[in-house]
């Protein structure tokens, strides 16, 4: 049982080398590259009914069977899994939209080795257990989105990649410095054994460990685009194929976000301050609220602000994508600094489990909105070649079926009911209004009118409005079509239905703050 | 004070009510959703007539409301029980009310359509959504979770924007329905933390006792109280008062109900004069009872907001109403103007102000959607909308002349017009409130009068249009279609049987609203027929009405450009803070690029590296972590390098190499002492014993240093001269860097964790002394390095050497994109 932890990985890894030698049987490369996220699904699928019928709800695989903390191990728990039941299905749309979206030379020559290293890269860093492993997939994942995000070579490809690559790679020296300092001040890489280091050493043993974790954490939010790290992701998520900028958007993002409740919540949770202006016995994760409430607002503002200017829609997408992650990070910011002092369990039906629920059903709505609203401008820009607002307008009346999918991820965004983006919204301001935090109440409702601001601009540049002669004389593909539309039905099916995707976020979130049952999960065979 | 003759008790219909069936009440709101996912598919068989099928299906949900009526209670289903989110329907007289309205109201709706419509553009979006608004109201008047209430709310406030927005191509339109949105949905945000707060504190989303759940409302005072206690009574009632005042477009935010107008006029008669605006006002009826306790003139924060607001809302918009210059914009003015009368109405503790609410939904719902239909029918017929170019109508369109006149003097409250009755309450309810405190509060009724002044005023000139002269410049005016007149004539109709039997549609329609919105038990009430025959304050109060009005009737013009100038006087405008509030926005959003994303990298890259550092920093700050002395090179020693004079050489030259970096002046001289740096670090391994690690560390400093010279020539020679001033910060980012960098190294070195796993690589790695023939449980190799990266963590391995095929892939993309022809 087991065995199937590491099926999702190597399902990826096969199906990029496979995808390899095809270039000159373009039919077969697509239809191989496709399959093989057709099966990713199922494996992933598979691992997430494994997971769900495991009595503990982990499933731990140990490489080379060498027993944790000294091999690597990887650990699928309900946190994990669902991450990449997000990843599964953004990357099966992705797959199906690319086969018509990407330059067909583009795909011969290496798009599809690229596309699904960065599965693996993904996959790997959502199921491993330990924390230098974590860096390698980290590489392996930003390598093929440097290439990616150049991928079609003119200047302004270029110029982003180069922003995006140089500041992840000064990410990744903070990264092996902060792991480095890790292991020296803890004896160990695996996340597991870690946590109960720190949660069993005195205080005073642990002390470099806080600043080594802020360091560390600028990574993650290096990843995710949060302010002041988002540096790169307008000019990255613009220069990006659609696909691409949507899996970045709607996936890869969310590692940075998956490996801060991993991380941070799981494992550095259980380390306890000295006393000082937190208090006595109060956790790192004291720390970490004032920061991410800050890092969250500063998202919102510069991401719903920088969006309502914007002459073109992926510019905009891109923006909102800085404003949205900030939404994801509010409600993690206020169960942060509701965390209960060192050594007491973290409550079922508190605001902490609360807070992490909020910003993971958060995480899978942006997952399948944003990546559904760069479908669709992925589908504009391939038939018209811009998404200028400028040359856009009346697409609502020459497509109203790619114009309606818009309009659903867009109103998910938004928080309308019953999508599924209304329930992320709805638990974010519920975290707030139980914290009672006017702070976090007023972001929050200021990213929101920003929100429907950008949006009801977008809508009313680029899809309503005469259409322009592009527009007018333009036939979208079908397959893109298809995707939107798909994606759009999951959203109000997720909406509609939302006790599931509770369920679900809610159990990772409980997943997230058990720190014990992790432990014993992972180290349980060596001991 | 409650005058004998006007009031008879009667046993509340809370105790003696008839449950509602529950699969009539969930086919009521399922009805239109149904029928609006048909719409598309029935459009293609039936064209134009999809407006017959619409009114069916309104029809039929009018017919399953009438067969609820008298019905009480609660019915629920499970819907999000994760949550404690339940679909609760009830059904109460104010339900009933709004119910019979939205189905009511739209049944006329989509047959006028029929003839409104044709010829229209996208005439199946525009009944789709129309349909799903229905169903969206329905869900409003009978949703009694909060949650479930929401997400009816703001389906309203979608499908609105989508129906102002019908003419897609204009660009008055697309400002109009992206206000509406912006203001009604915003609102409705403030609206559902309103909603939250309420469930953090009673942990309950029902309104009313279901099932399990508590009814908030059922339990109002021990709410309020707890509201109280805890310091959110206020906050509670202004975050929903926020959401029912945009809903119900309330000055100031009744600015996107005028341009709403740019909607098709059935839109305009349903959603924004007798169905979606009052959605805002049946919110706050509904929770009148929670916030407002029995026996009292005043209740805490709910009568001094709402009334204030109410009040505020009814003279403002009626000044404007005198202003407009289009009919369809008096109508809408005149619609906020009537929705401040309900607001202020359930804003009053006293019962007559909970009467006046209620009859005056049932009122302002007949006469209003009927003059909007007569507006459309004029715009429709004569082609202008324009007051000054329209007057004597009623020879062209006698009909519609007669339900004008009707329903102009209902909205006038002249008696016996069922308009006068619900004011005259309103008057009442003002009059006690103002008398009961004396003093400042007889302002209350003094601004109602003033109000009312206006509300006469634009009525009268409403009527104006279809008597006095024919203008010349008035050309051909048509006969509207049946399918236009007939609905009107219904709702004209409507007036004048209220009008007739004004206390019969009380004791069956809107005396049962009443109960909803009163708190405790709640007895019917019956107003003087035809005319009050007693000389109360207010009967007084609607003679000075209507005698002020029909004296400045005369000054009507002068009125109109005197209102019209002062809307002109700067600051005064919430138009302008709108549209200069949306410039501001987009002008803020220039600095995003301009001072955020330069797209410079030196300045992303120093943002970065000092935010980086003052996490670090602060983390080591924050958990007081002690700064170990220095030990000296010799502290190296200890770690296995060799130490002494040969390292101190190395280490200065390296030194030297660095700072040879930062001033070289050249490419080349740059590339070559950043080698002195790197081979310095080789040499430093081979001091460590590290001679694999000194290999692969010259090889790579022997490629870079190629592949430098090979591109060199690819770069522009010219670093450019670098300013001091610039330098400085640069050198502070550096330097900042520098310190938390060498601080980390400090820190983590000197700690000495109480566990390792290494000493378990040092155990397994070589080959044991005994084993078997393959060995499993050891790494079997001699050099601890090579076995962790093959076997102990051969994982890594497999992924790094993964990045290394995709940099040759990367080389192999960027050379084949380049030189790609046009073959996509």
């Amino acid at each position: 049982m087991t065995d199937l932890v590491v099926a999702p990985l190597l399902v990826a890894l096969f199906t990029a080398v496979a995808t390899l030698p095809l270039r000159s049987a373009r039919r077969v490369q697509q239809a191989v590259s496709v399959a093989g996220g057709v099966v990713y699904l199922v494996a992933v699928a598979a691992l997430v009914r494994a997971v769900k019928a495991d009595g503990d709800g982990y499933l731990v695989y140990e490489l080379s069977n060498w027993d944790a903390p000294f091999g690597i191990t990887l650990v699928a728990d309900d946190l994990s899994v669902l991450m990449l039941g997000l990843t599964a299905v953004v990357s099966l749309a992705a797959l199906v939209f690319s086969v018509r979206g990407i330059p067909a030379v583009g795909q011969r020559l290496s798009y599809h080795p690229l596309y699904h290293l960065m599965v693996v890269g993904v996959t790997g860093s959502f199921l491993t257990g330990d924390i230098f492993n974590l860096f390698v997939w980290f590489e392996v994942m930003l390598m093929s989105s440097y290439v990616l995000v150049v991928f079609y070579s003119g200047p302004d490809e270029t110029r982003a990649a180069l922003h995006y690559a140089f500041l992840n790679l000064l990410g990744s020296a903070v990264m092996l410095l902060s792991i480095g300092g890790l292991y020296a001040t803890t004896g160990t890489l695996n996340m597991a054994d870690m946590a109960e280091y720190l949660a069993a050493a005195p205080a005073s043993q642990t002390t470099p460990v806080l600043g080594l974790s802020a360091m560390l954490f600028a990574v993650f939010a290096l990843k995710a685009g949060i302010v002041p790290f988002q540096f790169w992701v307008p000019d990255a998520y613009r220069a990006a194929p659609a696909p691409v900028a949507a899996m970045l958007a709607g996936v890869v993002k969310k590692v940075g976000i998956y490996a801060i409740v991993r991380l941070y919540f799981t494992v550095f949770a259980v380390a306890t301050l000295p006393p000082g202006p937190f208090g006595d016995n109060a956790t790192f994760l004291a720390f970490f609220g004032p920061v991410f409430l800050l890092m969250a607002i500063g998202s919102i503002v510069v991401g719903g602000l920088g969006a309502v200017g914007r002459e073109d829609l992926d510019g905009l997408l891109a923006y909102s994508s800085i404003g949205q992650v900030g939404f994801i990070v509010l409600p993690l910011a206020v169960a942060a600094s509701a965390v209960p002092a060192a050594g007491t369990a973290i409550p079922g039906d508190g605001i902490v489990t609360l807070g992490i629920t909020a910003a993971l059903v958060y995480s899978v709505n942006h997952g399948l909105a944003k990546s559904l609203l760069f479908f669709v401008s992925g589908a504009l820009s391939r038939t018209l070649g811009t998404v200028r607002f400028d040359a856009l307008g009346g697409v609502s009346e020459r497509n109203p079926a790619l114009a309606g999918s818009f309009f659903i991820g867009a109103l998910a965004l938004i928080g309308i009911p019953p999508l599924s983006g209304f329930f992320g919204k709805f638990l974010v301001f519920d975290v707030g209004a139980r914290a009672g935090s006017w702070v976090v109440l007023g972001v929050a409702l200021l990213g929101a009118i920003l929100t429907i601001a950008y949006f009801t601009l977008a809508w009313a540049r680029g899809f309503w409005g005469p259409p322009s002669d592009a527009v007018a004389g333009a036939h979208v593909d079908r397959s893109f079509v298809l995707v939107a539309a798909v994606l759009a039905v999951a959203i109000v099916v997720l909406g509609v239905g939302f006790g599931p995707l509770y369920d679900l976020s809610y159990e990772a979130a409980r997943s997230a703050t058990e720190t014990q049952g992790y432990v014993d999960a992972v180290l349980g065979g060596s001991q | 004070m409650r005058g004998d003759l006007k009031t008879i008790k009667r046993a509340s219909l809370r105790s003696h009510g008839v449950q509602p069936e529950p699969a009539v009440l969930f086919a009521v709101l399922a009805l239109p959703f149904v029928g609006a996912a048909l719409t598309p598919l029935v459009y293609r068989v039936l064209g134009e007539r999809t407006a017959y099928f619409a009114a069916a299906v309104a029809t039929a949900c009018l017919a399953l409301v009438l067969t609820q009526y008298g019905t009480h209670g609660t019915v629920s289903v499970e819907w999000i029980p994760q949550l404690g989110v339940n679909l609760v329907l009830y059904m109460d007289g104010l339900a009933f009310l709004v119910a019979l309205l939205a189905s009511g109201v739209g049944v006329l709706v989509f047959t006028y359509s029929g003839g409104y419509m044709h010829g229209e553009p996208g005439q199946d979006k525009y009944y789709t959504t129309l349909l799903v608004f229905m169903g969206a109201m329905l869900g409003v008047a009978l949703a009694a979770d909060l949650v479930a209430l929401f997400v009816f709310w703001e389906l309203t406030s979608v499908s609105s924007f989508l129906l102002i927005g019908h003419y897609q191509r204009e660009a008055s339109s697309i400002y109009a329905s992206r206000k509406s949105m912006l203001i009604t949905v915003a609102g409705g945000l403030f609206m559902l933390v309103g909603f939250l707060f309420l469930h953090d504190v009673t942990g309950s989303f029902a309104l009313f006792d279901s099932g399990a759940s508590q009814g908030i409302i059922t339990n109002a005072e021990m709410v309020r109280e707890e509201l109280s206690a805890q310091g959110l009574l206020l906050p509670v009632v202004a975050l929903v008062a926020l959401g029912a005042a945009t809903k119900s477009a309330q000055v100031p935010f009744h600015i996107w109900l005028p341009n709403a107008m740019e909607a098709p006029t059935p839109v305009s008669a349903f959603l924004h004069s007798a169905t979606m605006v009052k959605a805002g006002v049946y919110l706050v009826g509904r929770f009148r009872p929670l916030f407002v306790p029995e026996e009292v003139y005043i209740a805490e924060v709910w009568t001094p907001l709402l009334v204030g607001l109410g009040l505020l809302t009814m003279t403002v918009a009626a000044m404007l109403a005198v202003s407009a210059t289009d009919i369809k914009e008096l109508l809408a003015y005149s619609t906020a103007s009537h929705l401040g009368l309900i607001v202020a109405g359930f804003g009053f503790a006293v019962s007559y102000g909970g009467e006046a609410g209620a009859f005056h939904i049932l009122n302002h719902a007949s006469f209003k959607a009927a003059l909007f239909l007569v507006a459309g029918i004029v715009a429709h017929e004569a082609g202008t909308r324009d007051i000054g170019s329209l007057s004597g109508l009623r020879d062209d369109l006698p009909i519609t002349a007669a339900i004008a006149t009707v329903a102009c003097l209902s909205m006038a409250g002249i008696p016996p017009f069922n308009g006068f009755f619900s004011k005259e309450l309103l008057f009442e309810a003002a009059w006690e409130t103002g008398a009961h405190f004396g003093g400042l509060w007889y302002l209350v009724p003094a601004v109602a009068v003033f109000g009312s002044v206006f509300t006469f005023l634009y009525s009268i000139k409403f009527l104006s249009l279809f008597y006095g002269d024919r203008p010349d410049g008035l050309g051909e005016v048509h006969s509207p279609p049946l399918a236009m007149v007939a609905p009107a004539a219904v709702l004209g109709l409507a007036v004048v049987v209220i009008s007739l039997v004004p206390n019969l549609a009380i004791e069956y329609v809107a005396g049962l609203a009443y109960e909803g919105v009163a708190p405790g038990d709640a007895h019917s009430f019956t107003v003087p027929w035809p005319i009050p025959t007693e000389v109360t304050p207010y009967a007084l109060m609607s003679l000075v009405t209507i005698v002020l009005g029909a004296a400045l009737f005369p000054f009507y013009d002068r009125l109109h450009g005197a209102i019209g100038r002062a809307r002109r006087f700067p600051y005064t405008s919430p138009n302008a803070y709108y549209d200069g509030g949306l410039a501001a926005l987009e002008r803020a959003s220039g600095f995003v690029p301009a001072y955020v994303q330069t797209r410079m990298f030196r300045t992303y890259a120093a943002s970065t590296l000092l935010a980086v550092c003052a996490l670090a920093l602060g983390g080591y700050l924050v958990a007081g972590t002690p700064i170990p002395p220095f030990g000296g090179l010799d502290s190296l020693t200890l770690l296995g390098v060799v130490g002494g004079i040969p390292l101190l050489v190395i280490l200065l030259v390296a030194l030297f190499g660095a700072a040879a970096v930062g001033i070289a002046d050249s490419h080349v001289a740059g590339v070559l002492t950043l080698s002195i740096l790197g081979f310095m670090v080789a040499i430093f391994y081979v001091l460590a014993s590290a001679p694999d690690l000194a290999l692969t560390q010259l090889v790579i400093e022997t490629l870079v240093l190629l592949i430098f010279l090979l591109v060199l020539d690819k770069l522009p020679t010219w670093y450019g001269d670098l300013e001091v001033r610039e330098a400085i910060p640069d050198a502070i980012v550096a330097g900042v860097v520098g310190v938390t960098v060498t601080l980390t190294v400090l820190v983590t070195t000197s700690a000495q964790p109480s566990q390792n796993i290494a000493s378990f690589f040092v155990e397994n790695a070589p080959i044991p002394g005994e084993h078997d023939p393959v060995l499993i449980d050891a790494g079997g190799g001699g050099n601890i390095v090579n076995v962790i990266l093959v076997d102990f963590r051969a994982f890594d391995t497999l992924g790094e050497i993964t990045v290394v095929a995709m940099a040759a892939l990367a080389v192999l993309t960027l050379v084949g994109m380049r030189n790609r022809g046009e073959d996509v």
